[in-house]
């Protein structure tokens, strides 16, 4: 049974027809077509999905289309100001922070958070706010740095 | 020999925009107009003969456009070192992620439901997930069809016994009974995975009789050749393509799901997409860190020297043999480790199981052997009363040395690696009693395989590489760029890559064997170096100067001494001459060694070019009341050569560490009785986050290596991962009192080795 709904996404409105059961991420990625949100799990696991929900950090792939109806979501598509990067998108790729990419995306979303509510925090802080996002291949060392260096810069 | 310093002007990766921003497309993020998704049937039980497979009420589903079996594909086996599997399930099923069958669909929900309306019947057999057992003489055989398959004839097979790897050197009874002290230990390490978080995708598309297949593979030329192997069609009708590739870590090494999904798409008539679940990539994928049994006993004399070596290793290969086959030789070679040994006797059995195959995963077989190794090496230290750092330094190899199999080896940095990370550790500090330091050393080939490259100019005087190199977050698309443009006078952000094609590039083996910047790398200087040729004749005719006398510099072909008389490369480049080189350069051969030729099992491995040196170093924490260990502080010192790209070679070394601490503390794949995995999920295979892990230091003994890659480098992605865990569990048993026997250590195993020892007391 479809639904009408409508999703904001990065400042635009998108009026959608969706399943019950389909949840944000699928909708984001298969209806809205940004696909920088990645699956990694379905399963709440890995973060690589993760979408900010007025604000809020929130792995979409466990939060229904529904739910979101009416929301403003940003996804790492809506990171950039225009086409320049954010400081942390910049950073990432400074510090090291990227190496497959495949985690990049929830990374981006999570750490946006964090930044948000604590501008300047310590190295504890960014491991315990980036622990929910699985990264296999940086050993999280380059992301931490790329953290800290966006809030130095501010 | 120096040591890499912050160097300026690190460039930022080519790929990397596209990444931050999102607009970089991985496979799943790839649709094609009118496709169908693709799901499997998988096998029902881990080992079963197949009676009867009824695909009948799967095509009645509406929505389902094709159903494949072994009937609709060639009868052709496959398999990277011995052919011993089939695309589809005809006869048996030997693991729990055998493929029975296939389903396109018009959805993915269908193509599931009708995978699962698919009717087989069996007869189910024993499952034998014990590949000690399975080694012995008379044992029910996984394949009773082994003697009849193609594969190399040198891995010794005999029976379940795929591989089977013996290094005899010297006399080792005679020199153990002369030793002050013998050490014997026995090690158990789990099966682990490689968990990259892209879980794999595949999407394929037929032009009349060619494919194109865009997949998550390390490997493009290893999937091209087996699509076109087990559908029996040739390698100019299949076009691999990789999009950006999320992390692979060796599970996505060899060829895979390319040619069910090709066949499928044939059968429908439509491109077909396959996407794993997290689940599936645990169960189905034939690459998981194989399970190991080891057994040791050294000899040594009051002062530290190592008399005798003796070695009993079993892995456990799982159903199928895929490109792993030279396991037992590999285990072997790290069974002896990077020690100065007279006398060895070493025998390592990579054994059939009904369990997941195992296959390259990261330094194959290194991380558990050198667990296991390095922690009988302490226990050595032990009873002779040696401080282990002593007892290393006495004992590792150097300059002159001959390793374990005659190996004399080049200026190598192992010893400057064992310093480096004492003193960066703090070796020897005053700790709380909790608290302890491990220190374990490892070494890992570099490996010599054939590649090439094109390199063209632009008429912009920018260049573009077209290579057969494959890069999955480990550094290529800085590597390559950055030695073009050093033979070229240009900047490594001049340059373009054309890669992950097999259309495009030339063949290479893939982003495996920490390889790309060691020969991809050669073949883009020799490349490089055709173009700087034809710069200088294009410029001397232009200038009227001798090549000779010119020099390449800032994107300019100049007069030496007399920079003001020179013309930019644009210039040449502008004129319409092409300007493009080829290159593979010259392969590298391995060190020659004195081991008997009678040694069974012999692949290439029993010396090891360029090698990889390392020393880990942990400090650690332990929980006494619930055995819970945490690193506080890590140490890594590394020889792997002159340097090509710090960015990337540290980002190897803080990924490989941290894979390393959670096979160390909380990674494993655990079996049932039957050989069906327990835990195929991220909640309950325990991969390491940012809030569990130290911060990592780094420091690179650069050694300008004769005999290597490009610049006397040596590879650098492996080896992060092989003594990690060994200087973890070095470090606990100081606490502890003793050492835990058991790979992963969690706190449950720590907890029970704690109260062991105070049942002794």
């Amino acid at each position: 049974m479809s639904t009408d709904i409508t999703l904001t996404v990065n400042g635009e409105s998108y009026p959608l027809s969706v399943d019950a059961h389909a949840s944000l991420l699928q909708t984001v990625r298969s209806q809205v077509g940004l696909t920088g949100s990645k699956e990694g799990c379905d399963d709440s696991e890995c973060g690589a999905c993760m979408m900010l929900i007025d604000g809020r950090p929130v792995n979409s792939c466990s939060y229904l289309a529904v739910q979101a109806d009416g929301a403003e979501i940003t996804t790492v598509e809506g990171l950039a100001e225009g086409p320049e990067l954010s400081t942390l998108q910049r950073t990432f790729l400074e510090k090291g922070g990227v190496q497959c990419g495949f985690c990049t995306p929830g990374m981006l979303v999570s750490a946006t958070a964090l930044l948000r509510d604590n501008p300047a925090p310590s190295d504890d802080e960014i491991r315990i706010a980036l622990s929910g996002n699985l990264c296999r291949c940086t050993g999280y060392d380059g992301i931490v740095a790329a953290v800290a260096a966006a809030a130095e810069q501010g | 020999m120096t040591v890499t310093e912050d160097r300026p002007g690190t460039f930022i990766r080519p790929d990397g925009k596209e990444k931050v921003t999102g607009l970089g497309r991985y496979t799943a993020d790839i649709d094609l107009t009118g496709q169908a998704h693709a799901a499997f049937r998988f096998a029902d039980h881990p080992h079963a003969r197949i009676t009867r497979i009824d695909t009948r009420a799967a095509r009645a589903i509406p929505g389902v456009y094709a159903v494949v079996t072994h009937e609709d594909v060639p009868e052709n086996l496959y398999g990277g070192m011995i052919q011993d599997r089939l695309l589809f399930a005809k006869d048996t099923v030997r693991w729990e992620g055998d493929v029975v069958a296939g389903v396109a669909a018009r959805t993915q929900a269908i193509a599931r439901e009708a995978a699962a309306a698919i009717e087989v019947e069996y007869d189910v057999l024993p499952a034998l997930p014990d590949f000690v057992a399975n080694a012995e003489p008379g044992a029910p055989l996984v394949h009773p069809d082994w003697s009849s398959y193609d594969g190399d004839e040198d891995m010794g097979r005999e029976g379940n016994v795929v591989g089977h790897s013996t290094i005899v050197k010297g006399d080792a009874d005679a020199a153990m009974a002369t030793a002050d002290v013998v050490v014997t230990s026995r090690f158990v390490a789990d099966a682990s995975q490689g968990a990259p978080i892209e879980p794999r995708a595949i999407l394929a598309q037929w032009n009349g009789d060619r494919v194109t297949v865009w997949t998550s593979t390390q490997v493009p030329f290893a999937a091209r050749d087996g699509v076109a192997h087990t559908l029996g069609i040739p390698q100019s009708h299949v076009r691999v393509i990789v999009p950006l590739l999320g992390g692979g870590f060796g599970s996505k090494c060899d060829f895979h799901f390319e040619a069910h999904v090709a066949s499928l798409a044939q059968a429908a008539g439509r491109p077909v997409k396959l996407v794993f679940s997290r689940r599936e990539e645990f169960l189905a994928p034939d690459h998981r860190r194989e399970g190991m049994v080891l057994e040791f006993e050294t000899g040594a004399t009051k002062d530290g020297h190592l008399v005798a070596r003796r070695a009993t290793l079993h892995l456990d290969k799982g159903a199928y043999t895929g490109e792993g086959g030279f396991f037992a030789q590999m285990a072997a070679m790290h069974a002896c480790g990077p020690y100065e040994l007279d006398n060895v006797a070493v025998r390592a059995m990579l054994t059939y199981s009904t369990n997941q195959p195992s296959s390259s995963i990261r330094a194959p077989t290194a991380p558990q052997a050198c667990w296991a190794l390095e922690q009988h090496m302490d226990q050595v230290a032990g009873a002779l009363d040696m401080d282990p750092v002593e007892l290393r330094r006495r004992t590792l190899i150097r300059q002159g040395s001959h390793g374990p199999t005659g190996q004399v080896f080049d200026e190598i940095g192992m010893l400057d690696t064992l310093e480096a990370a004492a003193e960066m550790i703090g070796y020897g500090q005053e700790l709380p009693d909790d608290e302890a330091i491990g220190v374990a050393c490892g070494w890992w080939p570099s490996m010599a395989s054939p590649s090439g490259a094109y390199v063209k100019l632009n008429g912009d005087g920018t260049g573009t590489i077209v290579t057969g190199a494959q890069e999955c977050g480990t550094g290529a698309v800085m590597a390559l760029p950055i030695l073009a443009a050093e033979q070229l006078g240009m900047r490594p952000d001049d340059f373009s890559i054309l890669y992950q094609d097999t259309d495009a590039g030339p063949w290479d083996m893939g982003a495996s064997g920490s390889q790309t910047t060691f020969n991809n790398g050669r073949a883009v200087v020799a490349a490089a170096q055709e173009v700087r040729a034809q710069l200088l004749q294009l410029a001397a005719e232009k200038l009227e100067i001798d090549p000779a006398d010119l020099e390449l510099v800032d994107g300019s072909v100049r007069a030496v001494g007399a920079p003001s008389t020179s013309v930019t490369i644009a210039d040449l480049a502008g004129t319409g001459t092409p300007l493009l080189g080829k290159g593979s350069g010259d392969l590298p051969e391995n060190p020659p060694t004195d081991i008997p030729s009678a040694c069974v099992g012999r692949l290439g491995l029993d010396s090891f070019l360029a090698p990889q040196l390392i020393t880990h170093a942990a400090r650690v924490k332990v929980d006494r009341e619930t055995g819970v260990v945490r690193v506080l502080a890590f140490a890594a010192a590394h020889d792997s050569g002159v340097i090509v790209n710090k960015i990337g070679a540290d980002g190897q070394v803080y990924g490989g560490v941290m894979m390393g601490i959670g096979q160390a503390l909380s990674e494993a794949t655990y079996f049932d009785e039957e050989g069906r995995q327990r835990n195929p999920g991220l909640l309950d295979y325990k991969l390491q986050t940012a809030s569990d892990g130290p911060r990592i230091d780094v420091r690179w003994i650069e050694v300008d290596t004769p005999n290597a890659g490009p610049k006397g480098s040596k590879g650098v992605g492996e080896p992060p991962s092989v003594p990690t865990s060994g200087a973890i569990g070095n470090a606990i048993a100081k606490v502890v009192g003793r050492h835990v026997t058991q790979l992963p250590m969690t706190a449950e195993r720590v907890w029970t080795t704690l109260q062991g020892q105070e049942d002794e007391q």
